[in-house]
């Protein structure tokens, strides 16, 4: 075009003047001008083209990309509302979602998501408009085949399905245009109590994870529509990887969450607040109501509330009690409180976790935390520091004596870490694990412990824990969350399998509290070897945790029963510190009706076997997890929830786009997330097309020629 | 007939002027990239190539085993790679991973001869070369994988560029990735400064 306008000035410059030597120059130049111009066109057209899109593409930005890995605009919009109800030792919360597409085609949403890592899913209702319709809870394969069929034959259809016990994946089938589909999620969870604390977590979004091995080849098939290809450590990455984005990246109305709780904790409180945000509480009779100042919250970090009762009023023991299907179900709590505890000396080593999800707020957090570690130490310890990201380094050979000296360095050390890399956990477990000779932990014997301090965001969490269990020997090990949306269902297992216990940091003025009740407790256990024994015959009541871990300082032994009634006394047992025993009974007579109790006895049972298959190496009984988790209702990781309509609403010719809704990067950790970009233009198609139509055009002249001869 | 020929002419011929303009245009971009690298290496200033250009030249990048040279621009959107690669990632302080990603028919059409081992040199502001020796090439989808560039260590520097090569489909998911790592011994630095300044 350009060129086809400067040929006539070109012409009438030649006709002016002969000069052959000027012509090639003002060719030249005008050639020269031509580069120009377009240099300068093409922005404009650039421009134009990128004008019907509100944002221009941002490096470093995750958007939406259809199948051509263009950029697309997102359409649904996501809403979320929790309303927690707590009574006594249990939280029941009925999580709303709704999905509500602005687009102007037919779309399928699919949310990946987390809840509380000790969460039990017992009820999923989809709303849509008036309708109503409750889901079921069915065999994993057969609710995905439901919700397949469903939306094929465009119906309305949700499904909720587990992927880590913290970790749910959401899917809904067929939003109209224009209109909004409510997904309906009920959960219970029980209540944390610590050193006099009631603690309740909820989580929002999830710190993107790690996904140690190699990329399994040619998966793209079984693509899921996460950001993580399957690994061979991971084969289920994709469904664990969803796309992080900033706040500013979604819809202003989207990923934010309205937020009820009322506690009714059956005993008078001195103080409910929260690490993570401001609350806003009123006393209502018995019951104290709690929402969040200023309304809805952004998800970008987990919702931590915490309670305390007025001193002295601290509850020392608890028996609840249902009835359900004909079954007694108990759940009873017991605080041994603080015994003497002796000092003996230990080695402590501290893990930190230097990987790439620890940019930002992070690391600092989990500087804050090990130095407030080796504050702990005294003169008779030994200990070492091991950082890991993509590689387990050791500051010291071997665990050195906690002199000023050694402190001061590691200190020096400490401060100079910065976060990058993988996150490979295995390796540093390893490393932490067989760097001394194993302990026996009698008294008088140094004791080992390692302090794990990690944001937990790995997707091999079973094969870690698996190595836990087999390495650690006579170690404990001790675990401490770190950042906005910590991995907790890492924290809670990775303890419990290294029979110690964890805590996690809220932000960086939240240090003090939690480390320091964690550092005293883990001077050494209050209670070991704990015996319980339910009344009545034995070998009736079948009880959970079945082997009760050592207790520390400020836990509970809590127990959760069922086909006790609520007679007689509970006997407990167990080894104090000193060596002397400690017995304690419970009356079960006084018990309080409780409920979620039956379900929060099946969901201690589904862990219990998972635990076995895991323990044996072998294969997870699934066919009896699968029938305890439909009997009771509940999500599982071999069952999950399917709602259908019964009606298509969506005509077979509209077609339906499915969008992978994305989560909402942690509060204060940095975006690493960067998206491949376009890197061919049009050039080559355009050169060939043109090609093949001169060559289609000489043909065609050639032949007329040849016609006229 | 012989109208509805000359617009099937006029069409292709348009086409075709359009789609070699593509490549023209980088290499004549580059030509002037040239003297705008030099500025802003003289001045250590950002530079402007034109005027009116929303990007700048960052880096030179050289394959010398391909014997190929070319001007890095300042990010990585569509204005910007249609004159030079463009780095997508990596700060002034030239400290961190390095992202940069190139038409893969234009600039980076070499790429696919780099194989492990090859030899990559990248030249920052301060005129100061950086060696990378290329340690892998892999395929990725840009539909399920993004560049963790916090999981990226410090002495990477990864080439994109759309794959297949041969491809005309502009819009095609797949990307070829060069991972390189910083390597190489320092004395080689100054040998491979005195020979570029030769080579410019």
């Amino acid at each position: 075009m350009i060129l086809a306008i400067r040929l006539p000035g070109r012409t009438a410059l030649k006709n002016g003047q002969q000069n052959k030597r000027l012509r090639h120059a003002v060719e030249g130049v005008s050639l020269w001008l031509s580069v120009m111009l377009m240099l300068f066109v093409h922005p404009l057209y650039a421009e134009a083209s990128l004008s019907g899109s509100a944002d221009v593409e941002n490096a470093g930005i995750l958007r939406f990309v259809d199948d051509a890995g263009r950029w697309q605009e997102p359409a649904l919009v996501l809403d979320s509302e929790f309303d927690i109800r707590v009574s006594g030792l249990i939280a029941d919360s009925r999580l709303s979602r709704s999905f509500r597409n602005t687009g102007d085609q037919w779309r399928e949403g699919v949310f990946v998501f987390p809840l509380p890592d000790d969460a039990s899913v017992y009820g999923l209702t989809m709303k849509v408009g008036e309708r109503t319709i409750v889901g079921k809870v069915r065999p994993k394969p057969e609710a995905r085949k439901i919700y397949e069929t469903a939306k094929k034959e465009g119906r309305h259809a949700a499904n909720v399905e587990q992927q880590r016990p913290n970790l749910f994946t959401a899917r809904v089938a067929n939003i109209p245009p224009g209109e909004t589909v409510t997904v309906d999620l009920q959960f219970q969870q029980p209540v944390q109590y610590r050193a006099g604390e009631f603690e309740l977590r909820l989580p929002t979004t999830l710190t993107p994870r790690y996904m140690p091995g190699t990329p399994v080849a040619g998966t793209s098939s079984q693509w899921e529509g996460g950001w993580s290809v399957p690994t061979t450590q991971v084969p289920d990455a994709s469904a664990i990887s969803p796309f992080t984005v900033l706040p500013g990246d979604v819809d202003a109305n989207s990923h934010r969450a309205r937020i009820q709780m009322k506690i009714d904790a059956g005993l008078p409180l001195a103080r409910v607040f929260s690490p993570s945000h401001r609350l806003e509480s009123r006393q209502d009779g018995q019951a104290v109501m709690v929402t969040p100042e200023g309304g809805d919250v952004l998800m970008n970090r987990d919702f931590v509330v915490r309670w305390r009762p007025l001193a002295g009023q601290e509850p020392t023991a608890a028996v609840f009690h249902q009835r359900w299907k004909d079954e007694d179900y108990l759940m009873t709590m017991l605080v041994p409180g603080t015994g003497p505890v002796r000092s003996v000396p230990r080695e402590l080593v501290f893990v930190i976790d230097t990987s790439g999800s620890m940019a930002g707020e992070s690391i600092r957090q989990a500087q804050a935390a090990l130095e407030r570690g080796l504050d702990t130490l005294k003169r008779d310890d030994r200990f070492n520091i091991i950082r890991f990201s993509s590689q387990a380094h050791a500051m010291f050979m071997q665990p050195v004596p906690a002199t000023g000296t050694n402190l001061a360095r590691a200190r020096r050390y400490v401060a100079g870490l910065n976060a990058d890399g993988g996150t490979e956990m295995a390796s540093a477990l390893s490393l932490a694990m067989e760097q001394s000779e194993p302990f026996e932990e009698t008294a008088g014997a140094r004791v080992r412990q390692l302090v794990f301090i990690t944001d937990g965001a790995v997707g091999n969490e079973a094969a870690l824990f698996r190595q836990i269990r087999t390495g650690l020997k006579n170690q404990r090990l001790f675990t401490v969350g770190i950042g906005s949306a910590p991995n907790m269902h890492f924290m809670r297992e990775a303890a419990r399998w290294g029979r110690g216990t964890y805590t996690a940091i809220q932000d960086p003025s939240d240090v003090r509290g939690p480390l320091d009740t964690l550092f005293s407790a883990m001077e050494s256990p209050v209670l070991t070897n704990i015996d319980v024994q339910w009344p009545g015959q034995t070998g009736q009541a079948e009880s959970f945790p079945r082997r009760p871990g050592d207790l520390f300082a400020g836990d509970p032994l809590i127990q959760v029963v069922r086909g006790s009634a609520p007679a007689g006394e509970l006997k407990i047992s167990a080894l104090k510190a000193d060596g002397s025993t400690w017995q304690k009974t419970l009356d079960l007579q006084q018990a309080a009706e409780g409920v979620g109790i039956g379900r929060q006895w099946a969901r201690e049972k589904i862990d219990s076997l998972l635990d076995a298959g895991n323990l044996t190496g072998g294969e997870v009984d699934k066919a009896l997890v699968t029938e305890l988790a439909v009997a009771h209702g509940l999500m599982s990781p071999y069952t999950s929830f399917v709602a259908v309509d019964e009606t298509p609403v969506r005509g077979q010719t509209d077609p339906l786009s499915t969008e992978q809704l994305p989560t909402l990067l942690p509060k204060g950790s940095t975006s690493g997330m960067l998206r491949y970009p376009q890197t061919a233009t049009y050039g080559p198609l355009m050169t060939a097309l043109g090609l093949t139509g001169l060559m289609f055009a000489a043909a065609i002249v050639l032949l007329q020629r040849r016609e006229v001869a | 007939m012989s109208r509805l020929l000359l617009l099937l002419f006029t069409t292709s011929a348009t086409l075709l002027v359009f789609g070699l303009w593509i490549p023209i245009k980088a290499v004549v971009a580059q030509e002037l990239l040239e003297l705008a690298w030099a500025e802003s290496q003289a001045r250590q200033l950002e530079t402007r190539p034109w005027p009116w250009a929303d990007t700048w030249p960052v880096a030179r990048l050289t394959m010398p085993g391909l014997g190929d040279s070319m001007i890095v621009l300042a990010g990585g959107h569509g204005e910007s790679l249609a004159f030079g690669p463009g780095q997508v990632l990596g700060n002034e302080s030239g400290q961190g991973p390095l992202v940069i990603a190139g038409h893969r028919d234009t600039h980076f059409r070499k790429l696919r001869y780099l194989e492990p081992g090859s030899e990559l040199r990248l030249q920052d502001q301060d005129s100061g070369w950086h060696e990378y020796r290329v340690l892998r090439t892999r395929i990725v989808d840009s539909r399920i994988e993004q560049i963790d560039t916090l999981r990226l260590s410090d002495d990477t520097l990864l080439l994109v560029t759309c794959y297949p090569f041969d491809s005309v489909d502009a819009g095609g998911p797949l990307r070829y990735v060069v991972e390189a790592r910083a390597g190489g011994p320092a004395v080689l630095e100054q040998k491979v400064q005195t020979e570029t300044v030769v080579g410019t």
